[in-house]
């Protein structure tokens, strides 16, 4: 198991060093770090001297390792526009996302499984057939337009909810958070579904299909030879058994929800890293945008990470194979 | 031709309602968008015909200044709304099928490559494409097309915009075509026609596009249409979060957009035929896909 | 004469397809003593599974039980079998490898059967599980092992645990052995007899194996096509067959016997006829070598109580 959990931590350390190398050569030769710095009148004597002392002319090899090494320690230099520290930027911005990324994948997981047994229990049944049928259309529909839709309905024609904004928020040390007004918490309410409805029909299709497969195994009809009751064969002996696959599939789309938030955050004017992110983008901001692909990848490393911990957590068969150096 | 009218697939094609429909949608789409210049009443890219005082006409309504009645109504610049969507449409469907054209040659080459060298080369272009993986292809998108605004000079960003869309969306989604190509090349290249072709003295390229190439293309068309599907969707998101393509040359995302900013004065037509259309075509591009995909080859999932 | 523990009275098992109905089962009437082995045998498809599956109401959808009764100990069951399954009637599976969940500790999938069953503490229930595990012949301190880590003759012993923990009057076994090293599976089908002859367990086994039901079994059905072609004592059912498919299914087992050594064995010609082609008359006679224009024409019912063949009418 630790010689498993090795392998696993060193495959995430080589992605993690690719995907830094990606963002460096963004940053060093996409945006030319001197030219924002200085007038457009500088010499090129000026030019040479700031050069020389931001390190441009050491072996690139160097340069990407004090790159990395200015990553880990927080440093991912200014932004071009307004010259703020970049790693500033983000962290104020990253609780706003973070909150609407952990709203979302909660409803979309638990709304997800929920239906998800149930069109599989009720299998052929009206309702369960209705709720099909529009995660198909769930599916089709593009998320911005999904947003757009919401705000339209709610905010617009029947003004229950706010349609762009967290709200009031609450300072805990460098944490703002929505979660404990009311204004936040009912900002938070269209931007969520908006981000979660995705990855609700995903997860939902999942569990339905992988509930059917599990229910068609020899120990579900065992149990119920047994005389165990319905309740105890769905939750209890059918419903561990789907979880795997599905806990894996969530985890992995975790990671698409911050993504993703990207999308929603500038439907919803939603202060959050992924709206840092487009501005970036759009005016060609580019130690944010290289900062941003960094905090990313870090991000899906650990959650492919998280997945396999949680994968040998909940499956005893893995656990002993891993443990006994087989796999 | 003939042959084909008399093949299962179409009669499977014929007798599936969803089929038969989306791809009816799918065409009156495409027809719309390749004779827009003759279909629309006014070319809404000409700025000089475009008339303020039609501004915010809505739909099926006589202007009250000047009269003029526009079946979808007008934008704040008094652009017909129809006129607009038809371009937007044309603008939408060549963007997604340039890239997807370039995704699948794309594809279809680095598969084919890694598929028939195996080794290093193999070994380089699979692994860089799990790690595009992790990433979703919207994000990558993203990132290619900020690299590439920040490579071009200012002066030239607006007007190459439609290029580094179709460029990022296409780039961000070859790793299907790879993957399927390269598996479907390393089961082909076992077998004894291509040691035949090996052994009257090809070369490899020669035996890869020429024996192996018409061999694994059958999978590729359902991941084309999959991918458009995705590609549009992908190209109007982009254009909605204003890094697409801009408003001097509209798509679709760009049209619902600009009919965002008007949702809350009231002018509703201004987002809902924009985004109806989209809707229309991105859902039945999808359903003829998945049918596809079942018909042809249900193994791709 | 004693009332019998399991009377099966008729029934259909019906299978609704697009080219209509499907007869899994059909028209079958048997019935199963207090303490006996009752054998059921036939080729895949003939019906056995499905006959087990009738008994305790677990016929997966689109199947269904059309029609006939169903009684155990004087009361009918097949409007409700639910309060009898795992209680009074219990069934184990033919693969031990898939048959227990693979995320639950024995220890916890025998707790949860028998606190299903009967009132007790939780403590109490512990301790029957691990006297259940010796019985089984398997050491207690493995409780809280996961089913991976046993073998599969080790698994089939526990869910032979599991399906007794009830203490049930009727075990259905289908194909119990099937998936097991020969070496094993006599190990498990007498620890199957031993347990239940001292407790006075029925046991329903179904197998398509005649060296088991000649070492294991009282009395022995044969299934053909989903009907019940004939039924008798072990021993004379083995030895003086009436129906001619019998006749041919135990000419063809192998007989390990210097005597036969190098002969080959005999072959009924022909293949079970598949459910949507079974044939008129008796279900057999296309491939029956004595058949009579009466055989292709009417369906034999059951002659004196032993076998379903119009040459036993002639006989008299």
């Amino acid at each position: 198991m630790v010689l498993i959990l090795l392998r696993r931590l060193g495959q995430a350390i080589l992605v993690l060093f690719i995907v830094a190398l990606i963002s460096f050569l963004i940053f060093r030769y996409v945006g030319s770090p001197v030219d924002n710095l200085l007038s457009q009148e500088a010499t090129v004597q000026q030019r040479a001297d700031l050069e020389e002392a931001l390190g441009l002319n050491d072996p690139v090899y160097e340069q990407y390792f004090r790159f990395v090494w200015n990553a880990v320690n927080f440093d991912f230099g200014n932004s071009y526009r307004g010259s703020l520290p970049v790693a500033e930027l983000i962290s104020s911005r990253l609780p706003a996302t973070l909150e609407l990324a952990f709203t979302s994948a909660l409803f979309a997981l638990l709304l997800g499984v929920i239906t998800g047994i149930y069109t599989a229990i009720r299998r052929g049944g009206l309702l369960a057939n209705l709720i099909l049928t529009l995660s198909l259309i769930g599916v089709s529909l593009p998320t911005f337009l999904i947003g757009v839709l919401l705000i339209w309905v709610f905010a617009v024609e029947l003004q229950w909810l706010p349609s762009f904004g967290r709200g009031e928020v609450v300072k805990l040390g460098w944490w703002s958070t929505g979660f404990l007004t009311l204004s936040g918490v009912k900002s938070l309410i269209l931007p969520s579904i908006t981000l979660g409805l995705y990855q609700l029909t995903l997860i939902m299709r999942l569990t339905r299909s992988e509930m059917l497969e599990v229910l068609r195994q020899d120990y579900v009809r065992f149990a119920r030879a047994l005389g165990l009751s319905q309740r105890s064969v769905y939750f209890k002996h059918a419903l561990p058994n789907t979880m795997i696959p599905v806990t894996t599939i969530a985890g992995l789309q975790l990671g698409s929800i911050v993504a993703f938030a990207i999308i929603t955050e500038t439907v919803f004017q939603w202060p959050g890293v992924g709206l840092l992110f487009i501005n970036a983008v759009y005016f060609v901001d580019i130690p944010v945008m290289s900062a941003y692909l960094l905090l990313v990848g870090v991000l899906f490393v650990f959650i492919n990470l998280a997945v396999d911990l949680l994968y040998l957590a909940i499956d005893p068969r893995l656990r002993d194979s891993q443990l006994s150096g087989d796999s | 031709m003939k042959r084909f009218f008399a093949s299962d697939f179409f009669y499977d094609f014929v007798r599936s309602p969803v089929a038969l429909l989306s791809f009816l949608i799918v065409l009156f789409l495409v027809l719309s968008a390749v004779f827009a210049s003759v279909i629309a009443p006014t070319n809404p890219f000409d700025a000089a015909s475009l008339n303020l005082m039609n501004g915010f006409t809505p739909p099926m309504e006589p202007n009250p200044f000047t009269g003029d009645v526009f079946w979808m109504g007008t934008d704040d610049q008094g652009r017909d709304l129809f006129s607009a969507i038809l371009y937007g449409l044309r603008i939408s469907l060549f963007v997604g099928a340039m890239a997807v054209a370039l995704a699948a040659v794309m594809g279809v080459l680095l598969g084919l490559i890694a598929g028939y060298m195996g080794g290093w080369l193999d070994n380089l272009i699979m692994r860089f494409a799990d790690i595009q993986m992790t990433f979703p292809s919207i994000l990558v998108a993203m990132l290619i097309f900020g690299v590439a605004r920040g490579i071009l000079p200012p002066e030239l960003r607006d007007e190459m915009a439609i290029t580094v869309l179709i460029v990022s969306i296409g780039l961000s989604e070859w790793v299907p075509f790879a993957r399927t190509v390269r598996g479907s090349t390393m089961v082909e290249k076992e077998k004894e026609y291509i040691a035949a072709a090996r052994l009257i003295g090809l070369n490899r390229w020669q035996i890869m596009m020429r024996h192996i190439l018409p061999n694994v293309l059958n999978p590729v068309l359902v991941i084309a249409t999959i991918t458009l599907a995705l590609a549009i969707i992908a190209e109007a998101t982009l254009s909605f979060l204003g890094v697409g393509a801009p408003r001097t040359e509209p798509s679709l995302g760009t049209l619902i957009r600009v009919g965002q900013d008007f949702l809350f004065s009231g002018e509703w037509w201004i987002l809902l035929f924009p985004a109806c259309t989209l809707l229309a075509l991105a859902l039945s591009v999808n359903l003829f896909g998945d049918w596809l995909r079942d018909k042809l080859n249900p193994r791709l999932k | 004469m004693l009332q019998p523990l399991l009377e099966i009275k008729n029934i259909c098992v019906e299978f609704k397809t697009r080219g209509g109905a499907l007869k899994a089962v059909d028209d079958l009437s048997i019935d199963v003593q207090q303490g006996e082995i009752l054998g059921l045998v036939g080729e895949s498809g003939a019906g056995k599974s499905m006959m087990g599956a009738a008994i305790l109401g677990l016929i997966d959808p689109p199947g269904r039980l059309s029609s006939g009764e169903i009684w155990f100990k004087g009361q009918r069951i097949d409007q409700n079998p639910e309060p009898f399954r795992g209680c009074e009637i219990s069934m184990i599976f033919q693969d031990p490898l898939v048959s227990l969940n693979p995320l639950k500790k024995i220890g916890d999938q025998l707790v949860e059967t028998i606190l299903r069953h009967k009132r007790m503490s939780r403590a109490q229930a512990i301790d029957r599980a691990c006297r259940g595990l010796i019985e089984v012949g398997i050491d207690p301190e493995r409780l809280n092992a996961y089913p991976h880590t046993f073998s599969g003759g080790m698994r089939q012993r526990v869910v032979i645990a599991l399906a007794l923990a009830s203490e049930p009057s009727l075990i259905i076994a289908d194909e119990p052995t099937t998936a097991l090293d020969v070496s094993v599976q006599a190990q498990i089908l007498k620890l199957l007899k031993k347990l239940c002859d001292s407790r006075g367990t029925s046991i329903i086994l179904i197998t398509h194996d005649m060296g088991v039901i000649s070492e294991t079994t009282d009395r022995v059905g044969v299934l053909y096509a989903g009907r019940l072609a004939e039924i008798g004592i072990t021993d004379h059912v083995l030895r003086s067959a009436k129906h001619p498919y019998t006749q041919g299914l135990v000419a063809s087992t192998p007989k390990i016997d210097p005597d036969s050594f190098g002969r080959s064995l005999y072959q009924i010609p022909g293949s079970m006829p598949k459910l949507d082609a079974i044939p008129t008359g008796c279900a057999f006679h296309p491939r029956c070598t004595m058949r009579t224009n009466k055989c292709s024409q009417e369906r034999p019912p059951m002659m004196k109580d032993t076998a379903a063949c119009w040459l036993l009418e002639e006989m008299e």
